[in-house]
């Protein structure tokens, strides 16, 4: 089935909620957030689509994107030469999405999803309940990005400690320079801890065989 | 020995009240030599039958995806090496064909001969890793070291083609990075038709012998709907009887240029979809890999290496999108976002091994603890592309 | 012990009492088991790795004392000697400390009643066979108490599967021995042997179809009994982590070594005892009978390697059902058919 059909299809049965059809490399629609699990259920039953396979969820933080294409988006912050985690006053701004790439096995085509959240209120509802395999993708948007997904039967995080402060992914994440009293640090650069005269190889005949 | 064999949906609560005891709450630890890496599962078991399986993941996580944001395009090619660290070629070449997807640029045909020939190369050996610690956590330790043995060979090829044996940054964005060496093809193919023979040798005494049989067959019977659900695919999704590959439905690079079948369970041993079906899809996986290199060895045209139309600074233009490529253990994604600079946006890995070691919490309950064990070897992780 | 006790007498003569030359006799002959056993561990080390490897297309030991590696079982006996030796926190001090010496008792009274050669036997009981299967049942009160003693929830995993194991192997074990003493109608080890003289054919494994038949079974269940290659459910390494001896380092950790070594010995002795002869030659008068008898047990024991470096292993209910619902009805079958052999033979009247 053709993409601009299927976005068709989404438009009958969603109305308003099917914002936008992007016709780029990827083609998909653009869903308000709030009936995204609506649209995954359609994907799935909906006869004609037929999509019982979520392939892959991900979440994005669109804070600083370079619209024009110049690829100026804002710098992640790091360490900087002398190790230290780089520090920036400016605040995060711009949204959140999530991005669906669906599959279907029976019809052979592919389509996906995207949304948009606002960052402070940064809720999607789950898809867990259409596809199963949702449920740890979004785990790990979670922990990730920062996306909480309303209904989601178990949302805690799963790749980094339960106690991290923080969500990396994030464009707005400053390194930390401790984790639970260890220093995280980088070596000071600048200085070499080594001279000339420490370090003297030892004399020792080279082994045959 | 049906009557030993449990089914899932057993549940506890079932049990007559005075034999309910407490449940044994065990650590598949992180370190545990039957875990494939460390991965955490926490069992709770009731004598020897397992109740619930709780995956914990993060131990191997090294923020790939953020370090994508602050390196170039083809810097972060190591970084994908590290991913399924048992299968790098397959890594690189995903990678490679996602961001070729975006730019707008043909790869040389020698190139492309060349990445199917390595890829091809590095799935026999991936597979290889998973039929013999598959032996290895049945108690067979002789298959393995014969597996290692044939993986050795493999490796001396990519030795001289890349100078790595374990992660080899070969492939580049619009090409390969090195040219092949004098002798390739010979060795190559000297390598396949060893491989074939050796093959019949592991059926012979590994994938046929009764007791391996009867500790894999009927076990962990995953269906078709379950994979769907649960995002399996590789040889987990083809286990269960879907002939689905992502080189033939939904064709990359060159590979609608070659002849080959792609094999599935069909229940040969106990149920479509168990242990040894996965086991054997593999096995099989290995002999259809060897025809696509002879006649890739066959076909293998002179001529560049790399793209030249690619600058050395990579630029991709703005827009996003989700490649798919078919490695040894399942279908590995590469969702990329790109503002046309030179520095990525957002690189999202799609790991076949995070959603296949999903399926285990629905799978596990009502198995014994063995059985755990041989479904974790059927499923084939690999905690580098789990955890990134 | 008749052996030693001569070599007392005939040393000391009149100097010495009669029970003191009982004493000393059976002094000399326990330590002299020891030593077996101790150069058992030693010996069959060295050979599984040699086999395994040469099995597995690779070499082995090769390196530590020159030839093939025959001082690699030194170097590791050292290398254990010199390790730490934890107990842990929580774990049952005397159960830990107890347990590896109940399995090594239990293994090292067995070999009281092995007969080596004609009167170089321990001790010469009316009971030897009997005596045997019942005191190597003291192996799984052994291994129940150091998986329960260390406090550790895969170490009892691993004790009760290793003791429900060894429990039940035993049944099949005594009784595919139980054709042979209604052949000889004795339960004495030397007069066992005694009675297979004359030559291959009179060993007891060509006695009957029945027999051979039990000798397989009895094959089979001794495997299961020593914990070893298809029926090491107890201490897999990729499921369990070592099973029931995890928490045990250094010198402890080589009680187990040794017992199960000693252990593989004593069911490949008895078997050979039993049903293939013992000390009597292939044809012809007696000769060596030391050597011959380890010859064969060895070849034994051999066999039990390849076995163990070929096949994977079965999962704990399979093991069970094979030996309560195959070998135990096979086992009683073959005492029946034996016994029917020999009435309708003419031996039994």
């Amino acid at each position: 089935m053709e993409a601009t059909a299927i976005h068709a299809l989404l438009v009958e049965k969603l109305g308003d909620a099917a914002l936008e059809y992007v016709d780029a490399l990827e083609k998909g629609t653009i869903v308000a957030p709030d009936k995204i699990a609506e649209a995954a259920t359609i994907l799935r039953d909906d006869p004609a689509l037929h999509f019982e396979q979520l392939m892959c969820l991900s979440g994005v933080d669109w804070d600083g994107y370079d619209d024009s294409g110049k690829g100026k988006s804002v710098q992640i912050l790091g360490y900087d030469e002398l190790g230290k985690p780089e520090q920036s006053d400016r605040v995060g701004e711009g949204d959140l999405g999530v991005f669906y790439a669906c599959y279907s096995h029976r019809h052979g085509h592919k389509y996906s999803l995207f949304t948009r959240v606002p960052r402070d209120v940064a809720s999607v509802p789950t898809v867990s309940g259409v596809w199963p395999t949702a449920a740890w993708h979004e785990r790990e948007a979670w922990d990730l990005v920062g996306i909480s997904f309303k209904g989601h039967p178990d949302l805690r995080r799963i790749l980094l400690e339960d106690g991290w402060e923080g969500h990396p992914l994030r464009k707005d994440y400053v390194m930390p320079s401790q984790w639970q009293g260890v220093p995280l640090e980088g070596q000071d650069y600048a200085k070499n801890p080594f001279s000339e005269d420490d370090v003297v190889l030892p004399e020792r005949p080279v082994e045959e065989g | 020995m049906s009557d030993t064999t449990l089914t899932n949906g057993w549940e506890y609560q079932d049990k007559p009240r005075e034999m309910q005891s407490e449940l044994l709450e065990i650590n598949m630890g992180p370190q545990h030599p039957a875990t494939h890496g460390v991965l955490r599962l926490l069992i709770k078991t009731d004598g020897e039958i397992v109740h619930t399986v709780t995956p914990y993941l993060g131990y191997l996580h090294r923020c790939a995806e953020k370090i994508a944001e602050g390196c170039d395009w083809r810097q972060w090619m190591v970084y994908t090496d590290r991913f399924d660290y048992l299968a790098p070629m397959n890594m690189n070449f995903g990678y490679a064909v996602a961001v070729e997807n975006m730019l707008d640029v043909t790869v040389p045909e020698r190139a492309e001969y060349i990445r199917v020939i390595c890829a091809e190369l590095q799935r026999i050996a991936s597979h290889l890793i998973a039929i013999g610690t598959f032996g290895l956590d049945m108690g067979a330790w002789t298959p393995l070291l014969y597996c290692f043995r044939e993986r050795e060979e493999i490796l001396n090829i990519f030795e001289r083609l890349s100078g790595g044996r374990m992660l080899y940054n070969y492939f580049d964005i619009g090409g390969v990075r090195f040219d092949t060496y004098d002798g390739f093809e010979d060795e190559v193919l000297h390598m396949v038709n060893v491989m074939e023979q050796k093959l019949d040798e592991y059926n012979t005494l590994l994938s046929y012998n009764k007791i391996f049989i009867e500790r894999l067959a009927d076990v962990a019977v995953i269906d078709t709907a379950t994979c769907y659900e649960y995002g399996c695919t590789g040889p987990v999704l083809r286990g269960s009887g879907t002939p689905f590959d992502c080189r033939k439905d939904d064709p990359y690079s060159i590979y609608d240029r070659f002849e080959f079948d792609v094999p599935y369970g069909m229940g040969e041993q106990g149920s479509v979809g168990d242990c040894w079906d996965r086991y054997m899809v593999r096995v099989r996986e290995c002999f259809e890999s060897c025809r696509i290199i002879r006649q890739a060895v066959a076909d293998l045209p002179g001529g560049d290496i790399m793209s030249p139309d690619l600058k050395k600074l990579v630029k991709v233009p703005q827009g996003s999108l989700y490649t798919r490529t078919e490695s040894s253990k399942g279908e590995i994604g590469f969702h990329i976002i790109a503002d046309g600079g030179s520095k990525p946006f957002r690189n999202k890995v799609r790991s076949p091994s995070y959603s296949n070691l999903h399926v285990i919490e629905k799978v596990g309950p009502g198995m014994m603890v063995s059985d755990l064990v041989a479904t974790i070897g059927s499923l084939d992780i690999v905690l580098g592309e789990i955890d990134r | 012990m008749q052996v030693m006790t001569d070599l007392f007498a005939s040393i000391f003569g009149d100097s010495m009492s009669p029970t003191a030359l009982l004493i000393a006799g059976g002094l000399t002959m326990a330590l002299i088991m020891s030593l077996v056993m101790a150069l058992c561990a030693i010996v069959f080390t060295w050979m599984e790795r040699k086999v395994a490897g040469f099995m597995q297309s690779r070499y082995g030991p090769m390196r530590v004392g020159g030839f093939h590696g025959v001082l690699q079982p030194v170097a590791d006996m050292l290398k254990i000697l010199g390790k730490e030796d934890i107990i842990p926190d929580e774990a049952d001090k005397g159960l830990f400390i107890l347990a590896p010496f109940v399995i090594f008792i239990g293994s090292l009274m067995a070999w009281a009643a092995i007969p080596f050669a004609p009167g170089f036997i321990a001790s010469d009981l009316d009971l030897g066979l009997f005596y045997i299967f019942a005191v190597s049942s003291a192996a799984p009160a052994g291994i129940l108490m150091a998986g329960w003693a260390s406090n550790n929830k895969w170490a009892l995993y691993g004790a009760a599967r290793g003791a429900a194991q060894m429990v039940s192997y035993e049944i099949p074990l005594a009784l595919a021995a139980i054709p042979v003493v209604m052949v000889t109608g004795t339960l004495n080890m030397n007069a066992i042997v005694e009675a297979q003289g004359g030559g291959i054919w009179n060993w007891f494994i060509f006695h009957d179809p029945f027999l051979f038949i039990a000798f397989v079974i009895y094959f089979i269940a001794s495997i299961a009994e020593v914990n070893r290659g298809p029926f090491d459910m107890p201490e897999t390494e990729s499921e369990l982590v070592a099973g029931y001896h995890i928490e045990y380092t250094g010198m402890r950790f080589a009680f187990f070594f040794l017992a199960e070594y000693a252990n593989l010995f004593l069911v490949s002795c008895i078997a050979t005892a039993v049903f293939l002869g013992g000390w009597q030659p292939v044809a012809g008068p007696v000769f060596v009978p030391g050597l011959v008898f380890v010859f064969k047990a060895v070849l034994l024991v051999f066999m039990q390697m390849l076995i163990r470096w070929t096949l994977p292993r079965l999962r704990v209910d399979q093991l069970m059902h094979t030996c309560w619902k195959v070998m135990v009805p096979l086992a009683l079958l073959c005492v029946l058919g034996s016994g029917i052999w020999m009435m309708v033979s003419g031996e039994l009247l």
